[in-house]
């Protein structure tokens, strides 16, 4: 495994400012690449097609076609991401890598069978009047995006952060490519663009974890009998995707917010345009995170449980216990730091940037508010981070419960107060899981050492 | 006897009888065959069920029932406690369990009932240990004060291992049936057991030891490997043991002490083991001898006339293994044949339990020349040999009371040993009433060949003195060693501790 703790711990030795500001740039980059390529290509594309897909509101229906794919997936895998991930995990500590490709076709069948003749009644039934095409495409797409996602969380998960990067550019690159080159069919062009962009990343991703783990079996279904204690991760990670699209979903399909573009999907223009544009600020928080939690907090982690492991002393172990805390404190407030200048610039420049990107200053109070949400939901994610890394998973459901409850009760709310409010409601929201987080996650490191030796059946 | 007890005497044996052949096991299956007139009831406490092939008894009719425990297989973990992460270190909970701590190792005898210890709401309950934020308050303030240079992770299991079996013997103590009185023949968890037994069932306790449990643990821990022990070489006092390993040496002695401070008698073997115990905590007054004894009758007839000649033989009846030192055996026949001719040298006993061990002694055999002199007889019935045999030898390292001597005795035959457990006293006497004067043969010091075949050397050519050891023999084990007396005696103590 290529150590992306390690590459950053050099970068940033290099003592200088600029040495410092390139070790930044990198964690930025492979940690929010795949984040921000996708959602950059699909502007893009609704921009390079503006004019030549005639009319253009095919351009929308693509666009919200691809996000509701999006969500749908993220959330529909979201647990499995997490439990596959621990497992594969624990099979690597045990040195059996031979399980990894095997389990992962066992569960991606059992995982993709249901969701595939889901997807396609969905299809037949909900929209009608669509051609066939743009309906085969979406039931690939939607099968496509689950395998993108479980297996880009599964690389992660195992530090491959550069090939990650490497594989999204070579897939939203066909995107575009294919796309631009399938314009003339319309909206199925276009769909079918990104549909063969996610092939290409299932493929070079497939082809990676192959690569570094060889099989001696193609098929392995062991996977669903070691996860009596992680069932708690099922919950966690669907709650937590449910709970970062919730708002959403409540603006699309609110009839004040929303419309219905095609089928049974709708999209909110007023809110998702500065939604997607708050995404986009998280890069300098993403790399800030990144570096404080792959290098700092789990350089802290390994010395704690090596010497707990190791028979060190009492005080020793405690003083690495404050290592991590202090780690953790590090990354909360570097987290909060640069998101709040991103933020200050963002409020200062906003008159400037929107109408450079063809979007209406109007926007910018929208846009700041949605910003500080998304700070906030990089704090929770943090959070969650800290109490997967320490395996207190009853805590993260608790919490992703909350956000999930919190931004949908807020965003609701928000529509209901008028225009104004819109993007307080998922701020707020995202503000009360922190305040559940952040306490939580305080409490789990001041007692991990009662709860590293007394807890342990 | 037919009343609301369910039996008279409830025997705690650990790693014994009836599922364990060996010294001990015997003499309690002597015990209970030897009293009809008392119903037994026994539980028994073993390490794991796996570690046992079932009885290897036949029980007497008078025994009521067999309870068997298992005290490392984990079976009685208790459940988790409620919501007790949110209860944080509480004050009351920590001063129960440091007060119950203290009373343990000072041998208070008011330590919290069997019943509190079962209870897993109760401050001391095993729940509270393990799961507690007071009960790792206190181990961690335990650590800071006793362990510092310690590993952590070592101490805090260890500390959890050695004290886990108190609740489970809580347990087995509430749940026993009730009886007239308690008695067990060791210290140790039994020892334990009986003391929760006599004060929750305000019956009383008889402590018989046959070896000495704390003594017996110490040996065990120092060569025990599954401690792990974290010195290095810069750790020069090599003759100091480790913390872990003195935390267990602890635990057994907290367990005798609390076994003397509950137990009336206190029964040893013979008087270095009855120093011991009190030096060990035993109220002296409460102390007694009483020694094993034979069946005289079984060797009555074996006896040679006193004036017929006396075998040329050196003989040693025991197992081939390192603690019996059957090499310093071969050295002392080695000296002892360069001045007796004629000198034949037997060792009778298995070879099988340690083969490698006897294998060295065939060397060391071949080495000395001896072929023509010693010889491996392997497992001889004692009443087969015992008459071809001129002097019984034992030359251990470590014994109790060995009972070949005595079977030697009652057979006529004096020995020569070297001086460990009871030997000096069945050999030259405990100049108590109840023993007579004389010299039964001769006790040599540990390891001195030149000492053990001097003595063989003079009994075997010098006639008075041969024949005044037979008479000491017989005469001390027919007035000190009889099984009858024996159990006579233990019968008069279990009477007096009911009424």
């Amino acid at each position: 495994m290529a150590g992306i703790g390690f590459e950053l711990r050099r970068l940033s030795q290099s003592q200088t400012y600029f040495g410092l500001l390139r070790a930044y740039a990198y964690a930025g980059i492979v940690s929010s690449g795949p984040w921000v390529l996708s959602i950059a290509a699909i502007l893009m594309l609704g921009m390079l097609s503006i004019g030549l897909v005639i009319p253009s509101v095919q351009i929308t229906r693509f666009q919200v076609s691809v996000t509701w794919l999006i969500a749908l997936s993220l959330i529909y895998t979201g647990g499995f991401q997490l439990i596959y991930t621990r497992y594969v995990a624990d099979r690597l500590f045990e040195r059996r890598p031979d399980c990894v490709v095997p389990n992962l076709t066992g569960a991606l069948l059992v995982l993709l069978l249901p969701a595939s003749v889901m997807v396609s009644i969905a299809m037949l039934v909900w929209f009608p009047g669509t051609s066939a095409a743009y309906r085969l495409l979406m039931i690939t797409g939607f099968v496509l995006l689950c395998m993108v996602w479980v297996l880009t969380v599964l690389l992660s998960g195992l530090k491959q952060f550069r090939a990650v990067l490497l594989i999204y550019l070579l897939g939203y690159g066909s995107v575009l490519l294919v796309a631009l080159w399938w314009r003339p069919y319309g909206m199925e062009g276009l769909l079918g663009g990104f549909v063969v962009g996610q092939l290409v990343l299932v493929l070079g991703m497939a082809r990676l974890v192959w690569q570094e783990y060889p099989p001696t079996r193609l098929v392995g279904m062991d996977f669903f009998r070691h996860q009596q204690n992680r069932l708690w991760l099922i919950p966690a990670g669907i709650l937590f995707n449910a709970g970062v699209w919730v708002d959403k979903f409540i603006f699309w399909l609110s009839p004040g917010t929303g419309d219905r573009i095609i089928g049974v999907l709708y999209s909110s223009v007023i809110y998702d345009t500065p939604t997607f544009l708050a995404y986009l600020t998280i890069v300098p928080g993403m790399a800030v995170f990144l570096f404080r939690m792959e290098v700092d907090f789990v350089h802290a982690y390994d010395r704690y449980f090596n010497l707990v492991r190791s028979g060190g002393t009492l005080p020793a172990i405690e003083e690495q216990r404050r290592e991590m805390v202090i780690a953790a404190r590090h990354g909360i407030r570097d987290i909060l730091g640069t998101q709040g200048l991103t933020l200050l610039v963002l409020i200062a420049f906003a008159r400037v940037i929107l109408p450079a990107l063809g979007i209406s200053v109007l926007y910018s109070g929208q846009l700041a508010i949605i910003s500080l949400g998304v700070m906030l939901q990089l704090l929770v994610m943090a959070a969650l981070n800290i109490l997967f890394y320490l395996d207190d998973l009853r805590e993260t459901v608790v919490i992703t419960a909350v956000m999930l409850v919190a931004n949908a009760v807020c965003s609701w709310i928000s529509i209901a107060l008028g225009p104004y409010f819109y993007g307080y409601g998922f701020a707020c929201g995202m503000l009360i899981a922190t305040v559940v987080a952040l306490p939580l996650v305080n409490r789990r490191l001041s007692r991990l050492n009662y709860e590293t030796f007394m807890h342990t059946r | 006897m037919t009343d609301a007890f369910a039996v008279d005497i409830l025997l705690l044996l650990e790693g014994t009888y009836p599922y364990v052949k060996g010294g001990v096991s015997s003499w309690v299956h002597e015990i209970i065959r030897g009293m009809p007139q008392f119903r037994f009831g026994i539980v028994f406490l073993g390490s794991r069920e796996s570690d046992y092939a079932g009885w290897r008894y036949e029980l007497p009719t008078n025994v009521a029932f067999v309870q068997s425990h298992f005290l490392f297989d984990a079976v009685s973990t208790p459940p988790k406690l409620p919501c007790r992460r949110d209860r944080g270190p509480s004050p009351t909970i920590e001063a129960a369990l440091r007060e119950f701590h203290e009373k343990l190792q000072t041998a208070c005898p008011d330590i919290p009932s069997s019943r509190q210890l079962a209870d897993p709401a109760s401050p001391v309950g095993h729940g509270m240990f393990l799961d507690s934020d007071s009960a790792w308050q206190y181990l961690t303030e335990r650590y800071e004060t006793s362990a510092l240079a310690e590993s952590f992770v070592d101490y805090f299991w260890t500390v959890r291992n050695l004290h886990a079996p108190l609740w489970i013997l809580g347990q087995i103590a509430a749940k026993v049936p009730p009886a007239r009185l308690f008695f067990s023949p060791s210290t140790g968890y039994a020892g334990l057991l009986g003391a929760m037994c006599s004060q929750q069932g305000n019956a009383p306790y008889v402590l018989m030891e046959h070896g000495i449990y704390t003594r017996e643990r110490r040996i065990d821990m120092m060569k025990a490997e599954w401690i792990r022990d974290h010195r290095n070489f810069l750790q020069t006092d090599q003759g100091e043991i480790s913390h872990l390993r003195s935390l267990w040496v602890q635990f057994f002695e907290t367990a005798s002490r609390q076994s003397y401070s509950k137990a009336n008698p206190v029964i040893s073997l013979f008087d270095r083991a009855r120093r011991q115990q009190i030096a060990d905590g035993a109220d002296e007054a409460r102390t007694r001898i009483i020694p094993n004894g034979v069946e005289i009758e079984r060797f009555r007839g074996l006896r040679r006339a006193l004036d017929a000649p006396v075998p040329q033989v050196m003989a040693l009846i025991g197992r081939v293994v390192p603690i019996k030192d059957i090499k310093n055996f071969i050295r002392a026949a080695a000296i002892a044949g360069q001045k007796l001719p004629h000198l034949q040298a037997w060792i009778i006993g298995p070879t099988e339990e340690d083969p490698p061990y006897a294998d060295e002694c065939r060397e060391l055999v071949q080495s000395l020349g001896l072929e023509n002199i010693v010889q491996f007889l392997g497992f001889r019935r004692v009443e087969d040999v015992l008459p071809g045999i001129g002097v019984n030898v034992l030359s251990s390292v470590s014994e109790g009371l060995p009972l070949s001597v005595l079977e030697g005795f009652a057979a006529g035959i004096p020995a020569v040993t070297t001086d460990v457990g009871a030997c000096r006293e069945m050999l030259e006497g405990s100049g108590r009433d109840d023993d007579v004067s004389g010299v039964a043969g001769g006790v040599a010091g540990l390891a001195d060949p030149d000492g053990l075949a001097s003595h063989i050397v003079s009994l075997l050519s010098d006639p008075q003195r041969y024949r005044e050891a037979v008479e000491t023999a017989i005469a001390r084990v027919e007035k000190r060693y009889d099984r009858l007396t024996m159990l006579a005696t233990f019968e008069r103590i279990f009477r007096e501790a009911m009424d």
